[in-house]
């Protein structure tokens, strides 16, 4: 625990520096890097240790840069952050309570079903009640509070997911990830520590939007509930390993990298590279990028020669008969 | 409303409740069977209509003609997919429910890579051809001659299939996976066989369904997706694995879409779908027609 606090530590410090040397484009790269950690540290916080696979991320955010939007001009930076982060633990809150009792698959289509229902609502509103397409948000704030501002967040999350993991709570998360009806049996109140856990991960996402609903002063109920979101966040914490505290963290820098530099160029590769690396994290590696070892090299290389072996000796077989 | 119109709307549905239910079909095929969640059906609706769309414009080979083949193409793409895949993910998953959750995430990266081959090589425009577009007048409504062709046809392949899977020895085999997957293969019913094929026969209805759209509808590369959530809605309606229940879900969402449609208005369909479609996932999680 110590370890992880200092590694943050240090991590933390570098980001925090820069801002006053990196060039804009730097910048704006890191603040993608720590709105996709932030996100899939705290998704990982609860999907990854209970194993319910959530897609309702795209959701709360969306919550989240529509409060911020909405209520900016009146309570300030940090008030418009705060509500983000409240709205989404409320609506969080209320949807845990209708579907966390459904397990996996039904949990992931349902948790997707009712962000898509939220966004089609809001278009709907927006187009027949207020007669509007989307949002201007005119008063923003500086870049570098932006910046600071999600820094936070995302160290927030990595504390939050350290912390966490040794308190009562966490260790009633794992339980319910591991056997369910045991950890019940065991005295565990499954139910209200589920729909903490869920409002925890909703309350992140809320302060991610709205944090991040200012760097785009324009936005629409179809940029901030994009499903894409939520997606990406999902195979961020997959591929980098969703159980592990520092999984999500190395894949959202991959990731991050990897969507500026290709997305410009290629957008279309960079969607089937993110395809292919999520079939092919899953199938071989499917403790994510945090369980790699020395050993997992050496299991691929006795995989590729057995494969290898199988390939050649029906046919070296053939040849000595013939 | 007289009587015409009444037909005219209740009939349209239905030809949209067609389609649905033969997507549903096919996804619950392979969510039934082998617990895949396949995400991605709808993008291989897609590559059939637009493999229909290429012949037909480049080399003037009828849609009609074509049904076999994007059947055949996509049935054998549905093979690999399974070889190279899902085999490997049966049998390093320690258990179904891991399984259906790393199933579901490889259909999620299937989704991507498809879906984006297709807008690399086709272009994000919307295409179409004209094929029969001729109305043909029914009993005081008027329907356009391709879109009864496609009613009829995707009633014939759902109907094809519920028959297979009832009558033959193959069918037989599947409905007793669906029923109890350890004890199929303890009277020797053979697994490796059977999943690919339905996997492959799965992927092969979607190409169907995505032939038969392209004869009525433009087509574009994103058209998929919103036929994947459908697929999803009609078999939540019809309950998971229940063939019979997808035939009849498909047809009554068509219908009531168009009903929906035709007294509120055209932009609360997303909204009235996905309402239906949490409803009744939270209001009956197996199924409107299922008895337990």
């Amino acid at each position: 625990m110590k370890r992880d606090l200092l590694v943050l530590f240090g991590l933390a410090g570098w980001a925090l520096a820069l801002p006053h040397y990196g060039s804009e484009f730097a910048v704006s790269m890191a603040l993608t890097c720590l709105m996709y950690a932030a996100l899939s540290s705290s998704w990982g916080l609860f999907c990854g240790t209970t194993r319910y696979l959530s897609l309702a991320t795209s959701a709360f955010f969306g919550i989240g840069a529509y409060t911020s939007a909405l209520w900016l001009e009146t309570t300030g930076w940090w008030g418009a952050i705060a509500l983000g982060a409240a709205m989404g633990a409320l609506v969080a809150v209320v949807m845990g309570a209708a579907v966390l009792h459904l397990r996996g698959t039904y949990f992931a289509v349902l948790t997707f079903g009712m962000t898509e229902l939220i966004r089609h609502a809001i278009t709907y509103w927006e187009k027949q009640v207020t007669g509007t397409v989307g949002r201007v948000l005119t008063v923003v704030p500086e870049r570098d509070t932006v910046y600071l501002t999600m820094l936070g967040l995302a160290v927030a999350a990595v504390l939050a997911s350290i912390v966490v993991r040794r308190s009562r709570f966490g260790l009633a998360m794992a339980g319910i990830g591991s056997d369910e009806q045991r950890a019940q049996t065991l005295g565990v109140n499954t139910r209200l520590v589920k729909i903490g856990g869920f409002a925890m991960t909703a309350a992140f996402a809320g302060a991610v939007g709205a944090a991040m609903s200012v760097r785009w002063t324009y936005i629409d109920p179809h940029t901030v509930f994009n499903p894409f979101i939520g997606f990406q966040t999902v195979l961020i914490a997959l591929i980098g390993g969703a159980a592990t505290l520092w999984g999500p963290l190395i894949a959202a820098v991959v990731f991050s990298l990897l969507a500026e530099t290709l997305r410009l160029q290629a957008p279309h590769v960079y969607m089937m590279a993110l395809g292919a690396l999520l079939i092919l994290s899953v199938l071989y590696l499917p403790g994510g990028l945090a369980s790699v070892r020395r050993a997992t090299f050496g299991q691929w290389r006795d995989d590729t020669r057995a494969w290898w072996r199988g390939l050649v000796s029906p046919a070296a077989k053939k040849k000595a008969t013939a | 409303m007289s009587l015409g119109s009444w037909l005219e709307l209740i009939a349209s549905g239905l030809i949209t409740g067609g389609v649905y239910a033969l997507v549903a079909l096919g996804l619950n095929l392979q969510y039934g069977l082998m617990r895949i969640l396949n995400i991605a059906h709808g993008e291989f609706l897609m590559v059939g209509a637009f493999l229909t769309w290429q012949a037909q414009t480049t080399l003037g080979i009828s849609p009609l003609l074509m049904l076999p083949v994007t059947f055949g193409a996509l049935m054998g793409l549905g093979l690999v997919i399974h070889r190279v895949v899902f085999r490997r993910l049966t049998r390093t998953s320690p258990n179904l429910d891991v399984f259906e959750a790393r199933g579901l995430m490889v259909a999620f990266g299937l989704m991507f890579l498809v879906q984006n081959f297709a807008q690399m090589i086709w272009g994000g425009d919307l295409r179409g051809y004209d094929y029969l577009t001729d109305p043909v007048a029914f009993g005081g409504a008027q329907f356009a001659g391709n879109k009864l062709l496609l009613f009829v046809l995707a009633l014939a392949f759902s109907a094809a299939l519920i028959v297979v899977l009832r009558k033959t020895l193959y069918g037989k085999g599947v409905r007793a996976l669906m029923q109890s997957p350890t004890g199929a293969q303890l009277v020797g019913i053979d697994t490796e066989r059977l999943h690919p094929l339905m996997f492959g026969i799965g992927l092969g209805l979607s190409g169907v369904a995505g032939c038969l759209l392209s004869m009525t509808y433009t087509i574009s590369p994103g058209m998929g997706e919103p036929y994947t959530v459908t697929a999803l809605i009609v078999i939540t309606l019809g309950g998971f694995g229940s063939m019979g229940g997808a035939l009849a879900g498909g047809l009554a969402l068509g219908v009531i879409e168009a009903l929906g449609m035709h007294f509120t208005n055209p932009s609360l369909k997303a909204l009235l779908s996905y309402g239906i479609f949490v409803a009744v996932l939270l209001w009956r999680p197996n199924g409107l027609f299922n008895k337990r």
